[in-house]
C-alpha cells in the first residue's frame, strides 16, 4: 500500500509546554503565598484582593486548570498525533483551544482576586467564564474526535480511551454543576440549593479529581512510560478491565465528601461503598505501569524522567488507597475538616500529577528539540528536591490533622471540652504551617531548576514546527470475525461507538445520585421553622460568598457529641433549602459557623464583637490567623441589585410574597438600622448601608431557625409529654400563691411582657389575648417558662426558679392577669 | 535481568499485532491478587449495604448520635443542680475556690480584678444589679450568659458546682468597696 506523507503539528505542543512552565511557576508561588498566610497572617497584606479566602481558590484553580491543564493538552496533542499517525484534525481548532484556554486562565485570576466567585470548589468561576470553558472544551473534543476520524491506524490505543473519557467526563461534570441563574455579568446563583447543591458540587468536585487529574494522566502514563522505558505494556487485559471499571465506579463516589453531614444515608452509603470498590481499578493502573518497567529498572536508575514517572505512579497508588480509606465513615471523621485532606491532595498533586508532568517533559522536550537533555544531573537534583518537598509538605500536615482532631474531641474528667476555645487547637498546629512554607519553596526551587534545564535544552536543539512522517491510509476493516477478534478489540476500531459506550458508563453514577436528590421530596424533609433570608441577610450571604469565608469556616455541625458540645445542634438536611449555593465548606481553619446566630448558644457573638473582630482579629485574639476585613466597614451594599436578587430567588422557588422585590430595600434598610443602632449603643458608629452590617445580619441568621424547630420537635416527640405527665400541673389559686406569682412576674417578666401582660408585639407576645404560640393549658405555660424559647429571646427559668415558683408564676399569668384583662 | 531473558519473555507473550507508535502490548493476565481484591471489595460493598439498609442492623447517623451521646452522658454525668439545691456558700474554702475560678475563667477581663467593673462589664460589688442579686440570678447569668450584652455563657465550660462557687464568691464581695469602682448600673437590691 502506498504511503501518505503528512506533518505532525509540533508547534501546538511547544506552546502548551511553555504555558505549563509559566503557569506552574505562578500556581506554586500563589500556593506559597497561601501557605504563608496561614502561618503568618500579615501576608494577607490587609487588602481585600489578597486575603486567604481569595488566594486559596486562585491557587487551586491555577494548579489544576492552568498548570496541570496545559500539561495535559501538551501531552495529549503530542501523543494523539503519534498514536493515530496523523496531524491534528484542525490547526484552527488547536489554536483556538490554546489561546482560549489561556484567556480563561487570565480571566479566572482577575475575577477570583476581585471576589467574583460562585464559591463551589474548583468551579468558582462565574457564568460567563463557565460558558467560555464549555466552548473551549467542546473545541478540544471536536478536534480530538476529528483526529480519531482521520486516523491512519486501525485500532485506538489505551491512552486514547483515557483521553476520550477525560473529554466526555469533564464535559458532563462541568455542564451539570454550572447550571446557574445570572443576575448580572458578575453574579449568579446556583440553581440547586442546600443538600442538592452539595451532592451536585461534590459529584463534580470528586470527579474533577477523577477526570481532570486522574484519567488524562493514566492516558499520559500509557504513552510516556512505555516510550521512556522502551518496554511493552504489561497486560492488555488489565488495561481493559481497569479502564471500564474505573470510569464507571468513579462517578458514584462523590458523596464521600459529605459523610456524617446533612445528606440522606443512602447517598452516603453509595459514596462509601463505591470508593472502596475503586481501590482495585485504580491500582490496576499503577500495577500496569510498574510491571511495564519489569526488566528495565536499571534504566530508572539512570533517567530522571523515569524516576519521576515511577514516583508519580507510586504516589498514585498511595493516594488511591488512602482516598478509599478516608471514605470510611470512622476514618472520615478524622480526615474531614482537618488538614489530612490537604496533605492527601498534595501527595496526589505534587507526586502523581507533578511527577508525571516532570517525567513527561524531561523525555518530551529533548525529543521535540532533537537534542539531549542539557543536564541529567540537574534533573536528578530536581527529582530529589521535589520528593523531599512532598514529604516535608505531607508529614507535618498529617501530624497537624491528628493533633487538631484529638484536641477537638478531648474532654476533661468532668465532661467538658478540654479545648473549648477553637483557637487553641489551631495555635497548636501553626508551627506545622511554617514547615509547609519551607516545603513550598523547596518544590518551587526544583521547578525553577527544571525550567532552566529545559530552556537550555531548547536552546541547544533545533525545533521543527511541522515534522514530516508517512503512513499508509487507513482501510477500515469490515465486520467482526467472532473467531479471531474479541468484542473489545472490535470496539477499539469503532471510535464513535467506543465514545458512546464511554458516555453511558460515565452518566449512570451521577444520574442515580442527583436525580432522586432533586426530584424525590422525602430526600429533603421540610422544616417548617426555616424561613427565607431577609434582603439584608441575603446581601450579607453574598458578601460571605465573595470573601471566600467558606474556605476556612464550615457551616456543617456533624452528629458527634464533641461537635454539638462545641457548636450546638447538629445540622439537618431541611435547614438549607434556601441556600443558593450551599456553604458547608470542607476545611475548618476557623470554627464552624452553622450556629453563629443561636442566641445563648456557644457560638453566638454580638454585633459589637463582630465589628471589632472584623476590624482587627488579632486585637481580640493575639494568635488568631484570620485576616482583617476593615474594608467591609467602608464599602456599601449595592442595594440597586437587591430587588433583582429577590426576583432571582423567587424564580428559584424561594417563597417571598408576590411583589416583595419592591419592598425589599425598605426592609433591608430597616433591619440594617437596628444593627447600626445596636452598635451605637456600644459606642460604635457604623452606617446602616455598610457591608459589615449585612454580614453581621447573615451571621446572626445562621442556625436561628433550627433552634425554634427543635423546640417544636421536642414537643411533638414526647419530652414535653413526659414533663406534663411528671408534673400534672394544677394551678395554685390561693391568694398567697397568686401574690407570690405576682412578685415573681414583676421581678422577671415585666421587662418584656409588660406590667399587664400585654407584651410589646411583635417581638414580645401578649399573654392576655387569645393567641398562644405554645398553648395556654397550665402545662403549656409551665413549659414555656421552664424551658424558655431561646431563639426568640425567652430565657429558660428552670434553673432560676423552683418548680413551685414556676407554677405560681403560671397561675398568676393564667388567673390574675387574665381576669384583669377581662374586666377591662 | 539479562538481555537474553528479556527477549525471551517478550517473544513469549507478545500480542503481535499491537503496535502503537512503537508501543507493544503483552498478553499477560491481570495478577490474580488484584482481581481477588476487586471481588472482595465488591463483596464488602454488598455486605455494607445489606447491613445498613436491607437487614437494618447498623445504626444510621441520628441513632448513632443518640446512642453515643447517651453513653457520653453516663460516662460523665454532669450534675445539674436543681434550683432547690442552689444556695450561696459562705464557708471560706468554697469562697477561696470561687475566687480561684474567678481568676481561671478570666472574669477580671470584664469585671476587674476585685469585681470593680470596667468599660465592658458592670461593678459586682455594689448594691445595684442588672439581672438580679440573689444566688439564683447570679448563677443563671454565669451559666447561661447574657449573650446580647457580651456576657459569655459558661455552662459548656465549667460545672454547675463551680458556677455555684464563683457566684457565691461574687456575692461575698458585696460592699467591699474596691478602688476604681464603676458607677452603679441596674436596680438597687436589698437582699
Amino acid at each position: 500500500m502506498e504511503n501518505q506523507k503528512f506533518y505532525y503539528d509540533n508547534k501546538i505542543v511547544k506552546l502548551f509546554i511553555l504555558a505549563t512552565l509559566v503557569w506552574g511557576v505562578v500556581g506554586i508561588l500563589v500556593g506559597i503565598l497561601a501557605a504563608a498566610q496561614l502561618a503568618f497572617p500579615v501576608f494577607n497584606f490587609g487588602l481585600e484582593y489578597t486575603t486567604f479566602g481569595r488566594v486559596r481558590p486562585l491557587h487551586t484553580n491555577a494548579i489544576i486548570f492552568a498548570f496541570v491543564g496545559n500539561a495535559i493538552f501538551a501531552g495529549v496533542y503530542y501523543s494523539m498525533q503519534k498514536l493515530l499517525k496523523t496531524r491534528m484534525f484542525s490547526d484552527t481548532l488547536s489554536k483556538i483551544h490554546f489561546w482560549g484556554w489561556q484567556t480563561i486562565i487570565v480571566l479566572a485570576a482577575v475575577t477570583l482576586l476581585a471576589g467574583i466567585t460562585t464559591s463551589k470548589e474548583y468551579a468558582e468561576l462565574e457564568w460567563p467564564i463557565d460558558i467560555m470553558i464549555t466552548i473551549i472544551w467542546v473545541i478540544f473534543g471536536w478536534n480530538m474526535i476529528g483526529t480519531l476520524i482521520v486516523r491512519r491506524v486501525q485500532h485506538i490505543y489505551a491512552a486514547i480511551w483515557w483521553y476520550l473519557a477525560t473529554f466526555l467526563g469533564v464535559a458532563i461534570l462541568h455542564v451539570v454543576n454550572s447550571f446557574e441563574l445570572p443576575i448580572s455579568l458578575f453574579k449568579s446563583y446556583s440553581i440547586y440549593a442546600g443538600a442538592q447543591d452539595a451532592v451536585v458540587q461534590w459529584w463534580y468536585g470528586h470527579n474533577a479529581v477523577a477526570f481532570f487529574l486522574t484519567t488524562p494522566f493514566l492516558g499520559l502514563m500509557y504513552y510516556y512510560l512505555p516510550k521512556a522505558a522502551n518496554r511493552p505494556i504489561y497486560s492488555y487485559k488489565l488495561s481493559i478491565i481497569h479502564f471500564w471499571s474505573l470510569i464507571f465506579l468513579y462517578m458514584w463516589a462523590g458523596p464521600h465528601h459529605l459523610l456524617y453531614q446533612a445528606l440522606p444515608e443512602w447517598a452516603q452509603a453509595l459514596g462509601v461503598t463505591f470508593s472502596i470498590m475503586l481501590i482495585a481499578p485504580s491500582w490496576g493502573g499503577m500495577i500496569n505501569g510498574l510491571l511495564t518497567l519489569r526488566g528495565a529498572w536499571d534504566k530508572v536508575r539512570d533517567s530522571a524522567a523515569l524516576k519521576f514517572l515511577v514516583v508519580g505512579v507510586t504516589a498514585y497508588g498511595m493516594s488511591t488507597f488512602e482516598g478509599p480509606m478516608m471514605s470510611l465513615k470512622t476514618v472520615n471523621q478524622i480526615t474531614h475538616f482537618t488538614d489530612w485532606t490537604i496533605a492527601h491532595v498534595h501527595i496526589a498533586g505534587m507526586g502523581w500529577n507533578g511527577g508525571l508532568v516532570f517525567g513527561m517533559l524531561y523525555w518530551l522536550v529533548p525529543k521535540l528539540f532533537k537534542s539531549k537533555l542539557f543536564s541529567e544531573k540537574l534533573a536528578n537534583i530536581h527529582f530529589w528536591m521535589s520528593t523531599l518537598a512532598i514529604l516535608l509538605y505531607a508529614i507535618p500536615l498529617y501530624w497537624a490533622a491528628v493533633t487538631q482532631w484529638l484536641m477537638w474531641q478531648e474532654y476533661t474528667p468532668e465532661g467538658f471540652l478540654a479545648y473549648p476555645n477553637f483557637l487553641e487547637t489551631l495555635t497548636q498546629i501553626v508551627p506545622m504551617y511554617m514547615v509547609r512554607v519551607v516545603a513550598g519553596f523547596l518544590f518551587l526551587g526544583g521547578f525553577l531548576i527544571m525550567v532552566f534545564n529545559l530552556a537550555k535544552t531548547m536552546k541547544a536543539g533545533s525545533f521543527i514546527n511541522n515534522e514530516a512522517s508517512e503512513a499508509p491510509a487507513l482501510v477500515l476493516a469490515g465486520k467482526r470475525n467472532p473467531v479471531t477478534e474479541t468484542v473489545h478489540r472490535w470496539m477499539e476500531r469503532k471510535a464513535v461507538r467506543f465514545s458512546i459506550l464511554t458516555f453511558v458508563a460515565l452518566a449512570i453514577g451521577g444520574a442515580v445520585e442527583i436525580i432522586p436528590m432533586i426530584f424525590i421530596k422525602s430526600n429533603v424533609p421540610t422544616l417548617e421553622s426555616v424561613t427565607p433570608y431577609t434582603p439584608l441577610e441575603l446581601e450579607g450571604r453574598d458578601i460571605y460568598v465573595a470573601e471566600g469565608c467558606y474556605v476556612c469556616h464550615s457551616q456543617m455541625v456533624r452528629p458527634f457529641r464533641w461537635e454539638t458540645d462545641r457548636y450546638g445542634e447538629y445540622s439537618k438536611i431541611g435547614e438549607f433549602v434556601y441556600d443558593y449555593p450551599f456553604q458547608w465548606g470542607s476545611r475548618r481553619t476557623g470554627p464552624d459557623l452553622a450556629r453563629a446566630g443561636v442566641i445563648g448558644g456557644p457560638m453566638y457573638k454580638n454585633a459589637a464583637w463582630h465589628y471589632n473582630h472584623f476590624m482587627d482579629p488579632q486585637k481580640m485574639n493575639e494568635e488568631s490567623i484570620m485576616p482583617n476585613y476593615a474594608w467591609l466597614a467602608v464599602k456599601n451594599v449595592d442595594v440597586t441589585m437587591t430587588p433583582k436578587k429577590i426576583r432571582a430567588m423567587q424564580t428559584l422557588g424561594v417563597p417571598y410574597e408576590e411583589g416583595y422585590d419592591q419592598k425589599a430595600v425598605a426592609d433591608l434598610m430597616a433591619q440594617a438600622q437596628t444593627i447600626s443602632d445596636d452598635l451605637k449603643a456600644s459606642g460604635i458608629e457604623l452606617a446602616p448601608e455598610k457591608q459589615m452590617i449585612a454580614l453581621i445580619a447573615y451571621l446572626h441568621k445562621l442556625g436561628r431557625d433550627i433552634m425554634s424547630e427543635n423546640a417544636a420537635v421536642t414537643e411533638e416527640h414526647g419530652e414535653t409529654a413526659e414533663q406534663q405527665q411528671a408534673h400534672e400541673i394544677t394551678l395554685l389559686d390561693t391568694p398567697e400563691d397568686l401574690e407570690a406569682g405576682k412578685k415573681l412576674y414583676q421581678a422577671n417578666c415585666v421587662v418584656c411582657h409588660g406590667p399587664e401582660g400585654k407584651g410589646i408585639p411583635p417581638a414580645f407576645p401578649s399573654l392576655v389575648d387569645d393567641e398562644w404560640i405554645k398553648g395556654n393549658k397550665p402545662a403549656d405555660v409551665y413549659h414555656s417558662i421552664a424551658e424558655g424559647n431561646v431563639a426568640k429571646g425567652m430565657i429558660p427559668y428552670k434553673n432560676m426558679l423552683s418548680e413551685k415558683q414556676i407554677t405560681q408564676l403560671a397561675s398568676y399569668v393564667l388567673i390574675t392577669l387574665h381576669e384583669q384583662n377581662q374586666e377591662k | 535481568m539479562s538481555e537474553e531473558k528479556i527477549k525471551h519473555t517478550e517473544q513469549d507473550d507478545h500480542i503481535t499485532d499491537h503496535d502503537y507508535d512503537g508501543i507493544k502490548e503483552l498478553d499477560n493476565p491481570p495478577p490474580r491478587w488484584i482481581m481477588l481484591l476487586f471481588y472482595i471489595t465488591i463483596g464488602w460493598a454488598i455486605i455494607y449495604g445489606a447491613y445498613y439498609f436491607w437487614l437494618k442492623e447498623g445504626d444510621h447517623q441520628d441513632a448513632e448520635y443518640a446512642r453515643k451521646s447517651e453513653k457520653h452522658d453516663q460516662k460523665y454525668q454532669i450534675a445539674s443542680l436543681s434550683a432547690d439545691d442552689l444556695v450561696a456558700f459562705t464557708d471560706e474554702a468554697s469562697l477561696a475556690e470561687g475566687k480561684q475560678i474567678y481568676t481561671d475563667m478570666a472574669c477580671m477581663a470584664c469585671h476587674g480584678l476585685n469585681g470593680e467593673g470596667n468599660a465592658i462589664g458592670p461593678n459586682l460589688t455594689d448594691k445595684f444589679w442588672i439581672h438580679g442579686c440573689d444566688i439564683q440570678s447570679v448563677f443563671n447569668v454565669i451559666k447561661n450568659g447574657v449573650p446580647a450584652k457580651g456576657m459569655t455563657a459558661f455552662k459548656g465550660q465549667i460545672s454547675d458546682e463551680k458556677i455555684q462557687k464563683v457566684a457565691s464568691y461574687i456575692l461575698s464581695m458585696k460592699d467591699s468597696n474596691p478602688a476604681n469602682a464603676k458607677d452603679p448600673q441596674g436596680v438597687e437590691c436589698n437582699n
